[in-house]
């Protein structure tokens, strides 16, 4: 990660492979503009680190799909579904205003109902991820600290072995199958009915 | 049906990309004839990607937090840190530069405008354009691009397709004097008023103040005037009782729309006390119209819809705007209407009154 990246696609990829430089470039280019216009239309700083985080994540989904070219900069995509998010969380929460200034610009109401789809997306995966990690909390351990430790703390084999107390890495390997055989139960289990 | 190691393994390899081309050829003949397998391949493809992707966001959150959190310690003064830039950005970052120095000359001139003269705005911007030719005159094809750039800024021509946002304003004084709501226009690169003749007029912002939601403009030309006297309509310095009946015009589309209603809460938005909750349908467009009484007093200025399902309307008060008017530089200047023409009329003569004193705000964005 510490080869310069200087066009934007450059910035993506490495964003999407989780790359910290490239996510720290990006944080830091464009929260602060989020950060004053949150504040003038309601907001706090609080409000904007979880507005701006979530836009990032969901830029970051985005970014996994290979074939995925943004149409317009960085920067406008995360301002623009960082401003839906914002409105979205304003309407639910009923009791805020929204401004009545009509908005006639004919490029970002185009650009909003993309910008809808992939807040679309990025909430049903959300929905997704949420009812694997509570199929994930039910399957018991060591399971569920297994599979944790594989999937999101991102440990290898040999690691695991260790950690849990197998005589060796392919041990490890055959308990994580055995775990995901039943987490798959659980998952599809429930889906199912 | 459990599924067995390699069913898993196959799963692993397929998402990994790490199959051959030969053992894929292999894996789709076995998919294509056996329903079971490929419903249970399917089933752990799935659940395999899903658990590496959650657990990649989940990695991707908390490096996020975690920039958050040192994104605050770094922004304090004392712990600043001087990042060098590379060479190939220096070129960037000098026009970067450049149009910083020169935008931030152009607010502060609008701001400041009402204590110039009018020929001043065009010296101002030549002399800036002026000095960045002489420090980036080697980087001729990004610095005239600049300059193009700075040209159509400065020309106050008549604009038709990148309206950005509209709203409605009206006037404080014949001489060219409005007010509109401070939202309206914050986002823009200029701002024109179009009155109900059709006529455009280039404005700039005297004062605001933010959190009131207000804005106070002027129109550019010389001996400009909205109507042929003043002003009809006198401001209230005080709020008005709860159930007063209230009027308003704007402009939610290209032609003036009326609509009427009362107070129906002395003070706005969570109490807001500068403001009111009025009982009165509004729509995009119409912030900044005025909200009028009966006897042709203005009781303040449209600001947003909201609460229980948008129910409420809310209008800032006009003593804010008032509070507002005392804090410009030319205050002692400025002759607000004494004399209200409109309490004697039905309400048809009052809004033919009104029309030229109430007009569409249009905010430009390039």
């Amino acid at each position: 990660m510490s080869s310069p990246t200087n066009t934007e696609q450059q910035l993506l990829e490495a964003l999407a492979a989780g790359g910290r430089t490239a996510t720290e470039q990006i944080y830091q280019q464009n929260y602060h503009i989020l950060n004053s216009w949150l504040i003038k239309n309601g907001g706090t700083s609080a409000d904007a680190a979880d507005i701006f985080q979530e836009a990032m994540v969901v830029l970051f989904g985005k970014a996994q799909d290979e074939g995925f070219r943004l149409t317009c900069s960085i920067g406008t995509y995360l301002f623009a579904v960082s401003k839906h998010l914002w409105y979205k969380k304003l309407q639910q929460q009923y009791k805020s205003p929204v401004f009545l200034q009509e908005d006639t610009g004919e490029d970002e109401r185009e650009g909003g109902i993309a910008y809808e789809d992939d807040i679309n997306v990025h909430n049903e995966r959300e929905a997704h991820y949420e009812q694997l990690n509570n199929a994930l909390d039910q399957i018991g351990e060591p399971c569920r600290s297994l599979l944790k430790a594989y999937y999101h703390n991102d440990k290898n084999m040999q690691e695991i072995a260790a950690d849990f107390g197998y005589t060796n890495p392919e041990n490890a390997k055959n308990q994580k199958y055995k775990c995901l055989t039943r987490l798959r139960k659980l998952f599809y289990g429930v889906q199912a009915k | 049906m459990s599924i067995n190691n390699n069913t898993w393994e196959l799963a692993e390899a397929f998402i990994a990309g790490s199959l051959s081309q030969e053992e894929v050829i292999k894996l789709n003949t076995r998919l294509a004839g056996d329903v079971e397998f490929a419903n249970e391949f399917n089933e752990a493809t799935n659940l395999v990607s899903a658990m590496a992707g959650s657990g990649k966001q989940k990695r991707f959150r908390t490096m996020l937090r975690d920039i958050q959190e040192n994104q605050t310690i770094t922004s304090t003064p004392t712990k600043t840190k001087r990042i060098a830039l590379p060479a190939h950005f220096w070129r960037t970052a000098a026009v970067a530069a450049g149009v910083a120095i020169l935008t931030s000359t152009i607010t502060m001139w609008s701001i400041n405008y009402a204590l110039k003269k009018n020929e001043s705005k065009y010296n101002t911007i030549s002399r800036e354009v002026g000095a960045i030719k002489k420090v980036q005159a080697q980087q001729q094809a990004q610095q005239n691009k600049l300059i193009e750039i700075i040209n159509t800024k400065a020309k106050p021509a008549v604009p038709t397709s990148d309206v950005k946002y509209t709203g409605t304003g009206f006037a404080l004084t014949n001489d060219g004097y409005f007010v509109t709501a401070y939202h309206v226009i914050s986002d823009g690169d200029s701002v024109y008023i179009q009155n109900h003749d059709g006529d455009y007029y280039k404005a700039f912002l005297v004062n605001f103040d933010a959190d009131a939601d207000v804005a106070i403009l002027k129109v550019e030309k010389k001996n400009f005037h909205f109507g042929k006297g003043e002003v009809p309509y006198t401001f209230a310095g005080n709020k008005s009782p709860l159930g007063a009946g209230i009027f308003t015009l704007g402009y939610p589309k290209d032609e003036v729309v009326y609509s009427e209603g009362y107070i129906s809460a002395k003070n706005g938005y969570q109490g807001n006390q500068q403001q009111y909750t009025l009982e009165l349908p509004a729509g995009h467009g119409q912030s900044g119209s005025p909200v009028i009484d009966s006897k042709g007093n203005i009781l303040g200025l449209l600001t947003a819809v909201g609460g229980q399902n948008e129910a409420n309307t809310y209008a800032v008060s006009a003593k804010a705007l008032l509070e507002l008017l005392h804090t410009i530089p030319n205050a002692n200047t400025f002759h607000l209407p004494r004399t209200n023409k409109l309490a004697g009329m039905n309400r048809e003569q009052q809004i033919e009154k009104m029309e030229a004193y109430t007009f569409s705000v249009k905010v430009y964005k390039k």
